[in-house]
């Protein structure tokens, strides 16, 4: 895997942390555990995110320009399996 | 709203096309107990939900399935993508690919276009979140078929992320069905719809 995968993997893992914390936080709103868990995955994610989106791509549309050109649009899509 | 994010939940990377699992996978898109029924369904139910955090499960758990219709639909992608005309033929795709070629469209395994009628958004949230705990049941015992029919590891691995996905649902639905039955009494219990007689 080269290193732009792994540090997508990275973002991935890191979102899904957030994703299953927030289903689990939505029914133990004050789990001060489950409340520390989501504070470090986000901080986690956010920051692959912008190395990321600096070094390779966009991930959502409001990274969306990138060298002063719209790479949102350009860019491969996920599901054509040319990521990881 | 929502917002896409431009990757997969779970990563899907098929190596070797298969037309005949794509089939039998496709129901999990487009099936009775799919994902794009469990996402309707949940999307659909939220907003007479009696309280905020009912309202959060559905809504949340509803776009997540959004993210699990886009992982299935990677697979049925990747195992349809550069077929010549005998392997589809050979393969039994080929009453899919006289309508569809190899379009993408959510329709159970028998052929069955995805239909609304497999869902309810009946106004109750009783009855709503008691069919939701079952639709994940279903949905989890789907992928349970399915890897029982597919030995290709590219496939299996997605596959298993997904029917984990179900268990979790599960347990945050039950949850929730609890929370709202806290809140009725004794007299009221399963006897009265609380976001309509209360
Ligand atoms: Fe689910």
């Amino acid at each position: 895997m080269d290193a732009k995968n792994k540090l997508l993997n990275k973002i991935r893992q890191y979102y899904f942390s957030l994703v299953d914390a927030n289903l689990y936080l939505d029914s133990h709103p004050t789990c001060k555990e489950g409340l520390a868990y989501f504070k470090k995955y986000k901080d986690l994610y956010e920051e692959a995110k912008e190395e990321y989106e600096k070094k390779y791509a966009p991930l959502d549309f409001l990274s969306g320009i990138k060298d002063d050109k719209w790479a949102w649009a350009s860019e491969p899509w996920p599901w054509e399996g040319s990521e990881n | 709203m929502w917002e896409y994010k431009k990757r997969l939940e779970y990563p899907v990377k098929i190596k070797n096309p298969n037309p005949a699992l794509a089939k039998v996978i496709i129901s999990q898109l487009g099936g009775p107990d799919g994902e794009l029924g469990a996402s309707m369904r949940y999307l659909n139910q939220r907003y007479v939900a009696p309280c905020n955090q009912v309202k959060a499960i559905l809504s949340d758990i509803g776009t997540e399935e959004l993210a699990h219709m886009e992982i299935v639909s990677a697979i049925l992608y990747q195992l349809t993508k550069g077929l010549s005309i005998k392997e589809i033929k050979e393969s039994g795709f080929d009453t899919y690919f006289v309508d569809h070629t190899t379009g993408i469209y959510p329709q159970a395994a028998s052929g069955t276009p995805f239909s609304a009628l497999t869902f309810q958004s009946t106004g109750d949230p009783i009855a709503d979140l008691t069919e939701d705990l079952a639709a994940e049941q279903k949905a989890r015992l789907t992928y349970d078929n399915i890897l029982r029919l597919a030995d290709d590891p590219d496939v299996r691995d997605p596959i298993k992320f997904l029917r984990a996905r179900e268990i979790v649902h599960f347990q945050r639905f039950g949850e929730g069905l609890r929370m709202v039955q806290d809140q009725l009494d004794a007299k009221n219990f399963y006897a009265f719809n609380p976001s309509f007689d209360l």
